[in-house]
């Protein structure tokens, strides 16, 4: 680690973390209240008040917690690792920052008030033929486009500190954090391209029809990579802090860049496999893009392998003793480790249902159903959701100046446990309603007395009681934090960064060199979507017009 | 000399290898589990198409 890393992010760096976070958390008490009234909603004993829509109620979860909550928890998360790791930020890169956040916020704004208006109930998909309000569509692009100048302030940070540093291994989180938003930024190109040219136009009414088959591409060019923009963080402080948090070292830098290079070259050209069941696309490519697919799953099971070793390192340092002794040595009674060691394990079921998911013809028996639902709730809302509240647990008190206490520690345990329980009931009911045909995004319906419908509904009751459960550990979740920013005892929190382990071996230049990685990423993209798109344009359906369903 | 010196240097780095087999058995099990989970939908898969 270079001599520039600091111990400590500076205050000015803390607070545009925090602004960042406020939104996040603000996002997270609308977003799980909408939740909760979901849930309630689906079990059939409950009808919501005041004329409000179960599909408004939808598009709001979905867009707050999936879009608004991740997007300001990460960009506010990676500038505090940049920040401890490669320096402070110099006051230009800050205000590049400050106003990143500026407009993503106007645009966050502006899409929310369309959705409590009721002018964009089109879940946050946001597919055509279904047409919002042509305000939702700025506020999303003026999301995309806060979040560039978030990432454009890692980019810089990084490009600076290479200067001052030549030649050097840059520190491993900030290398992190610079993958991302290189993800990012080669991401959003697609959404950024279907809503200007396609859906903005469309919905102020400059053009009549859509093409729906290049936007659905379009949006999940960027759809899939979103998934490992939020994954990318949670394995950042999966392979950097825990290590540190438990006393261990990092089992290997190589490694875990690696892994994170992988992430890049394979996160972008998978988006057909969310398309499986649709026409327009020649199941030959889709096939190519399913093989791309299962490339991910070798970085992430060299992470898994990576969190095993540094644990089981750890533990035989401590003197374990048979095959899993090392397990018990790990600090159980830390909230730092144990709320994020809890959406490790959701990783694991997690992750199996996503190889399901995207094994083609097997898409057929989960697609559209409530499974997907499940798996999602998993993979995001659990694997990473947790990884963030974990950091939040030591962050926002570092960056606040106050600790975190051994109370709030317990607290903070609790949330925890109390989140894999809710999950357990509402994730497991909802694979398990899936796999009986049960469909996503719908409200309550007992479809005219079908008999098949009538097998869904103990489950959805479960995902009731499932959802209550979450809905506690979110407001315990909240209490913490809103204990941690303002009422926590004053003092110095550590801003966990581990320490490569001695026996790694030396990180390979190679793994640094951009042009490489990033020509790689594009080759493979225009590869996977060249003659998709031009066959997409060349055997163009009739366009659809714009249609308001609710 | 210098030779020797260099097996000295190779066999402390041997020994200082730790040992994985826990992390390698654990990361088998996951490898199973999303074996068995698979082949599970895939079964369903065959009966119903």
């Amino acid at each position: 680690m270079s001599m520039t890393n600091r111990l400590k992010v500076d205050r000015r760096d803390g607070k545009l973390v925090m602004a960042h976070f406020y939104v996040a958390f603000i996002s997270l008490a609308i977003g799980g209240l909408a939740g909760l009234l979901q849930v309630l909603v689906r079990s059939g004993m409950f009808v919501l008040p005041a004329g409000i829509g179960y599909y408004q109620l939808l598009t709001l979860h979905g867009v707050v917690l999936a879009l608004v909550l991740t997007t300001y928890f990460i960009m506010g998360f990676q500038i505090a690792a940049v920040s401890r790791t490669s320096g402070t930020l110099t006051s230009k890169q800050r205000k590049i920052g400050w106003t990143g956040f500026v407009i993503m916020t106007i645009g966050t704004i502006l899409a929310a008030v369309m959705i409590l208006l009721n002018e964009a109930t089109v879940l946050y998909t946001f597919y055509a033929p279904l047409q919002a309000h042509s305000i939702f569509y700025i506020g999303l692009t003026l999301v995309i486009v806060g979040s560039w100048l978030g990432s454009a302030v890692i980019l810089l940070k990084y490009r600076q500190w290479r200067k001052e540093n030549h030649k050097q291994t840059s520190p491993l989180i900030t290398f992190m954090a610079v993958v991302n938003s290189i993800m990012w930024i080669v991401a959003t190109i697609g959404v950024a391209a279907t809503v200007l040219l396609q859906l903005l136009p469309w919905s102020l009414g400059l053009v009549e029809t859509i093409n729906v088959g290049v936007s659905r591409t379009l949006f999940w060019y960027f759809g899939h990579p979103l998934v490992y923009f939020w994954l990318l963080p949670a394995y950042m402080a999966w392979y950097v802090i825990i290590p540190k948090i438990i006393g261990a070292k990092i089992f290997s830098d190589s490694l875990a860049r690696f892994s994170f290079i992988l992430f890049l070259l394979f996160s972008i050209p998978v988006g057909f496999h969310h398309q499986l069941m649709e026409p327009g696309i020649d199941a030959s490519w889709k096939f190519i893009q399913v093989v791309l697919t299962f490339l991910v799953i070798i970085p992430s099971l060299m992470t898994a392998f990576s969190l095993f070793a540094t644990f089981e390192s750890y533990g035989r340092s401590k003197g374990a003793k048979g095959l899993f002794g090392w397990f018990k040595k790990l600090p159980w009674k830390d909230a730092r480790f144990v709320v994020p060691f809890i959406g490790m394990v959701a990783f694991i079921p997690g992750g199996a249902g996503g190889i399901i998911n995207a094994s083609n013809q097997m898409n057929q028996v989960v697609h559209n159903t409530i499974w997907v639902t499940g798996h999602f709730h998993l993979t995001v809302a659990t694997a990473v959701l947790l990884t963030f509240f974990g950091i939040s647990y030591w962050l926002i008190p570092h960056l606040t100046g106050r600790t975190l206490t051994k109370a709030m520690n317990n607290l903070a345990i609790t949330q925890g446990i109390l989140w894999a329980v809710g999950m357990t009931f509402m994730s497991g009911a909802m694979h398990a309603a899936g796999l009986l045909g049960a469909p996503r995004r719908s409200s309550f319906s007992e479809y005219g007395g079908a008999s098949i419908a009538a097998e869904w509904i103990p489950y959805q009751v479960a995902q009731a009681v499932g959802g209550s459960i979450l809905f506690l550990s979110i407001i315990l979740m909240l209490y913490i934090i809103i204990n941690l920013a303002f009422f926590a005892p004053k003092g110095e929190q550590d801003f966990p960064i581990g320490e490569i382990a001695e026996t790694a071996e030396k990180t390979p230049k190679i793994l640094e060199n951009w042009k490489i990685w990033i020509g790689i990423t594009v080759l493979l993209i225009l590869f996977a979507y060249t003659i998709p798109f031009i066959d997409m344009f060349h055997h163009a359906p009739p366009g659809s017009k714009g249609y308001k369903l609710w | 000399m210098a030779q020797t010196q260099k097996s000295e240097i190779q066999d402390e780095k041997v020994e200082k290898e730790p040992t994985l087999l826990g992390a390698f058995t654990a990361v088998m099990i996951v490898g199973l589990f999303i074996i068995i989970t698979w082949a599970g939908v895939f079964i369903l898969f065959n009966q119903r198409f």
